[in-house]
């Protein structure tokens, strides 16, 4: 996301007033804890849910690099959700070609 | 999407090449496709899309459970359908759409850079809810409100 490419966010420097950086918080990517926990995998949602807390949490505390490293965990979260809901389309797409299961009873 | 989460150098030498509104777009075509498929092809009869592998595995609804049936009833303008098989999607729908327009909107460039966050306490109880919510639609009493389409899940009937 464009607003995740800015430079990672430096503690400000000494004698600086306290306070934010003067680089943007970083993406702590709800919406895609949002978007896995509906549409994907629970547990990873769930997840990430808990490092885009942190990534909001850990900026007002002023713990800067703390807030950059829930952020890239939530990053990596996010993407493996992508890879397990590719994995598992494709497992159930081939399970279902290979006849082992029948199409659903109860629709997701 | 995976293109903007995934930071490899080949990702980023493809993606200096497109505006950075190409990217957004992409993801509201995607969308926009995948929601006229819904529309086209009813989650409600069986037989069109697989059992979500938890329900299918546990018998139990996770927040999650219903998201299909909801989208292809938003689709037709039913709220009140779309409530009844996931109200958490119809809740979490509007912060999706409001993501996606301030990801557009700040690849055009139009306005300063974002510099507020919302306290953590928000997220936190985004969290508690969820998980209440997964909780509380498997209890048989509540079925008929939180349930998808109102029927008890499967493990407890």
């Amino acid at each position: 996301m464009s607003y995740d490419q800015y430079p990672p966010a430096a503690p400000p420097p000494a004698g600086f007033p306290s306070g934010q950086p003067a680089t943007p918080p970083p993406s702590n990517y709800l919406v895609f804890a949002i978007l896995t926990t509906l549409f994907c995998c629970l547990p990873l949602g769930v997840a990430s849910i808990v490092f885009a807390a942190q990534v909001n949490s850990k900026w007002a505390m002023g713990d800067y690099q703390g807030a950059l490293e829930s952020s890239n965990k939530a990053k990596q979260f996010a993407m493996w959700s992508a890879i397990a809901g590719f994995v598992v389309g494709v497992l159930y797409g081939i399970l279902i070609v290979a006849g082992i299961l029948n199409f659903g009873f109860w629709t997701s | 999407m995976l293109g903007t989460v995934a930071t490899s150098r080949p990702v980023q030498a493809i993606a200096a090449r497109w505006p950075r509104w190409a990217a957004p777009a992409a993801v509201g075509l995607l969308a926009a496709t995948g929601l006229a498929l819904l529309a086209a092809v009813d989650p409600n009869e069986p037989g069109h899309y697989p059992t979500c592998p938890s329900l299918w595995l546990t018998g139990l609804y996770c927040p999650g459970c219903g998201s299909l049936r909801a989208l292809h009833a938003l689709t037709r303008l039913d709220f009140a359908g779309a409530a009844q098989m996931n109200p958490a999607l119809l809740v979490a729908l509007p912060y999706v759409v409001w993501a996606w327009g301030r990801w557009l909107w700040s690849s055009l460039d139009l306005g300063p850079p974002r510099r507020w966050l919302a306290p953590a306490w928000v997220i936190w109880t985004v969290l508690t809810l969820v998980m209440a919510y997964w909780l509380l639609r498997n209890i048989p009493a509540l079925a008929p409100w939180l349930a998808p389409a109102g029927v008890v899940a499967p493990a407890l009937t």
